[in-house]
């Protein structure tokens, strides 16, 4: 199939779903909410351990939706912008437990400092010896550029929504991406270098 | 598919026809990648690294999601924006009000968000009690309407007639617990950190945060607990009690879902809500209209209408104005309501209201 002609149809259905979303009908919702569900709820895995509670944020976050329906732009479900929102929600939340002196389980949050990767991977015998096994080293990234990593690599943004996502400003997004990729590549030494190189080329 | 020359591992590593080969190969996606090593031969190498960066990146941050919960949450977003539209209830609100109106059309589950950004309150100086933090509290509704009773987390139990609820003046760290006889409507303030828990003779019903009724007299042959909005789960209290440690055998409601205990046989038997009434915070609505009125009035009317009393600084609210209408909103959804409208904040302490804003311009 001609790709031009693949696109158009998909957008086409797009299209239809949006006006029926907009006309009221709940099957609509549904179907908008299946397409970043998963993306939604393993974002949010990272802010609480709660499954209940993030099934209900994410629920809550798309009835907001649904509510507003007849001032919404078709905006409000693309992925970044649902990303930010859910964050938003869950960051207000965990700020509201930390006055009950809960402990913070999140992987990431919004601490502003990113010590240089150095400073954490000298306390660590592990990877100076192993030297440089990926999934290591990025556990060792500071929150933010874990939060990163996880937004470019993970759910696959650009830089421009990760900043969006983020709050950050785009410039800020893509300093940090440089400095945290090349803090990476300056001790990984890809595990299965050679072994994954001769499958490749076999 | 266009053969295109991509050369940092940053590139391989987001291209999506990439991502899906080393996520979920096919055939054709192998076929692809294999001839673009071919004839890239120099990039085997970045191939390897972004290769490895996408499987470590989707390791580190795996989650537990299964396709049957996913099911599950996409069948009740579906179910209840439906249900939400049914309701067809379009209440009108001026201007001022409208970014509460959102809140209230959202139902009460959503108040948490708004004590996160207002719960500004601190602790007022109103006399030094000392009560021991553990001591019971007995509220007993004698009277032949409802009566409403303000709980220290900010939640409301409104009790039916002949009703009765018991519970520490001060909630426990890890739970909050309620021993309720009779009937009472209950609109929870949202913490999943500390679970609120409603003992009755037979059944312990378990919520997060949300709103509920619970029917439970002495004498009947069942109990009920009906579910407004949130999830909530319920407990025979035999089995809660002795499952202590392991996770008990319960039944899990949603929204206008009920389920009712059966004392002859021990069993939690779940339906839809065939009464709506029921979901309903006060058996009498109590409607109220406010057209550009002194905030003040409005907190006077609601404390009247509710039985309760609150206390606020006239001076400070002076300048506050409000135009709302309520019907079927529940007393914490006036107070979220009125409250955000005039950037205000409120407690629930010693059976009261307490109103703190630093005034309107």
């Amino acid at each position: 199939m001609n790709q031009d002609e693949h696109i158009s149809n998909a957008s086409e259905l797009n299209i239809r779903l949006w006006q029926r979303f907009k006309a009221g009908d709940a099957e609509a919702l549904g179907q908008l909410a299946q397409t970043h569900y998963r993306a939604l709820y393993n974002y949010a895995t990272k802010f609480s351990s709660d499954p209940d509670f993030i099934r209900d944020s994410i629920q809550e976050l798309y009835l907001e939706l649904w509510e507003r329906r007849n001032f919404l732009s078709e905006t409000a479900f693309v992925k970044s912008y649902l990303l930010k929102a859910l964050r938003h929600k869950l960051i207000k939340e965990s700020i509201r437990l930390k006055r009950f002196h809960e402990p913070q389980t999140a992987i990431f949050d919004t601490e502003p400092s990113d010590p240089s990767i150095e400073t954490n991977i000298i306390e660590d015998e592990h990877i100076r010896f192993r030297n440089g096994h990926l999934k290591r080293i990025i556990s060792l990234l500071s929150k933010r550029q874990q939060e990163i990593i996880y937004l470019r690599f993970y759910q696959n943004l650009d830089n421009e929504d990760i900043a969006s996502v983020m709050g950050l400003g785009r410039q800020s997004v893509s300093n940090l991406l440089y400095r945290t990729l090349k803090e990476i590549k300056d001790i990984w030494a890809p595990a299965e270098f050679f072994w994954v190189l001769l499958f490749l080329l076999s | 598919m266009s053969l295109h020359r991509i050369f940092t591992v940053e590139e391989l590593a987001t291209d999506e026809s990439f991502r899906r080969w080393v996520m979920a190969p096919t055939p054709e996606l192998d076929r692809y990648w294999q001839q673009w090593l071919q004839q890239n031969a120099d990039r085997a190498g970045v191939a390897v690294r972004a290769r490895e960066l996408v499987q470590a990146v989707h390791e580190i941050y795996k989650d537990d999601l299964s396709d049957d919960m996913l099911r599950h949450e996409i069948a009740e977003i579906t179910r209840i924006a439906g249900e939400r539209k049914a309701e067809g209830r379009v209440p009108f609100y001026h201007r001022a009000i409208w970014r509460a109106a959102a809140v209230l059309l959202l139902t009460g589950g959503l108040s948490w968000l708004y004590y996160t950004s207002h719960n500004t309150v601190a602790p007022s100086g109103t006399g030094q009690k000392i009560t021991l933090a553990s001591e019971m509290v007995i509220k007993t509704n004698a009277t032949e309407v409802e009566m409403t009773v303000l709980l220290s987390d900010n939640s409301v139990a409104t009790l039916a007639k002949g009703s009765s609820i018991r519970y520490p003046r001060q909630f426990s760290a890890n739970e909050r617990r309620i021993y309720l006889t009779g009937e009472a409507f209950f609109d929870v303030t949202k913490n999943p950190e500390q679970p609120f828990l409603v003992y009755t003779s037979e059944t312990v019903t378990k919520v997060l945060g949300t709103s509920f009724r619970i029917k439970a007299f002495e004498g009947d042959n069942t109990e009920m607990v009906a579910v407004k909005t949130g999830r909530v789960s319920v407990y025979a209290k035999k089995e809660y009690e002795t499952s202590q440690g392991s996770i008990p055998a319960g039944v899990i409601l949603n929204p206008n879902q009920q389920v009712v205990f059966n004392r002859k046989d021990n069993k939690l038997e779940k339906s839809g809500i065939a009464n709506p009434v029921l979901l309903a915070e006060s058996a009498v609505q109590k409607e109220q209209v406010f057209d550009d009125r002194p905030v003040a009035e409005a907190f006077d009317a609601l404390a009247k209408a509710y039985g309760i009393s609150i206390a606020y600084q006239p001076e400070t609210l002076s300048n506050c104005m409000i135009s709302a209408q309520f019907n079927e909103e529940n007393l914490k959804q006036r107070l979220n309501a009125i409250c955000q409208a005039i950037g205000a904040g409120y407690d629930m302490e010693d059976d009261r209201v307490v109103i703190s804003s630093k005034g309107c311009n």
